[in-house]
């Protein structure tokens, strides 16, 4: 996994607009004046998102026409999927390790609550 | 949104969009499930993948603590920091966990939340994680998105859990 990729996608996912601008793409392309009306922002403003958004491979942006439309690149998300994986991984064998440390104290100190039972096996 | 189920036979884990859910019974009263997640001299006994340790260099468990714990491995070290929102002894806490390394610490880190029930064999700890990717959708419905919109919103959040493939 590219480390430089994934913190500029969560860079990129952690600005409102910026999220905003995504849902918007999510629904189909559009012109750069399109994607500024909804924000009131102004043209530089909203290029400094695109550009944010780019450098983390969000969107593209079309050349050949004039308007250059916009549109949402769903490959970085899926970085951010494999992060999610990762984390399910490292909490998963977490809880593995809760369960046979919380055995090894019961073992330990028995009796030391109201409900003693025998380990079923 | 598609719910995948990720579990066992001793855990249920599902994800649904941007939030993970692991569901666990553990064999000991509450009480005990609690300290052993929210006390410091226990972390290192079970945080962290099988075969590392883990370094509790700050855990204050009340409102507004700040919680740093590194995860060490065979050739590095994995640190995570955030701070503690709410703690309901013994029945909930939330807190927010960052991934504190540059530049993986730019993000917004994501929202942990832990409830810990009396059930029949034990306490079922019920962990919540959801990831700051979440706020998309949410950002999406706040914006007064069409149905249709939302449909394609769902789609992306599927890419997120990796349910369906682009294109």
């Amino acid at each position: 996994m590219d480390d430089d990729q994934l913190s500029a996608t969560f860079a990129a996912l952690a600005d409102p607009t910026r999220r905003a601008i995504l849902a918007r793409l999510a629904t189909g392309e559009a012109t750069v004046g399109e994607l500024a009306e909804p924000f009131n922002l102004s043209p530089p403003a909203i290029s400094k998102h695109l550009k944010v958004l780019q450098q983390a491979g969000l969107i593209e942006q079309g050349r050949q026409a004039q308007w250059r439309p916009c549109r949402l690149r769903p490959e970085p998300l899926r970085e951010v999927a494999i992060w999610m994986t990762q984390y399910r991984r490292f909490l998963g064998q977490s809880f593995d390790r809760l369960d046979d440390y919380l055995r090894a104290l019961r073992t330990q100190q028995p009796g030391d609550h109201d409900t003693p039972q025998g380990e079923a096996q | 949104m598609t719910r995948q189920d990720l579990g066992n036979a001793t855990t249920t884990m599902y994800a649904e969009g941007a939030e993970l859910v692991i569901e666990r019974t553990f064999d000991a009263p509450r009480e005990q499930v609690w300290a052993v997640m929210t006390s410091p001299e226990h972390i290192p006994q079970w945080w962290g993948p099988h075969g590392t340790t883990t370094d509790v260099v700050e855990m204050d468990v009340r409102p507004g603590g700040r919680w740093r714990w590194v995860n060490l491995f065979d050739g590095g070290r994995a640190p995570f920091t955030g701070e503690y929102l709410e703690v309901v002894p013994p029945q909930r806490f939330v807190r927010t966990s960052i991934f504190d390394i540059e530049p993986f610490n730019t993000g917004p880190g994501a929202i942990e939340t832990a409830t810990f029930d009396e059930v029949e064999g034990g306490t079922k700890v019920t962990y919540h994680t959801r990831f700051p990717a979440q706020e998309a959708i949410d950002a999406a419905l706040a914006q007064g998105m069409s149905k249709g919109a939302l449909e394609q919103f769902d789609r992306l959040a599927d890419l997120l859990t990796g349910t369906s493939r682009p294109r």
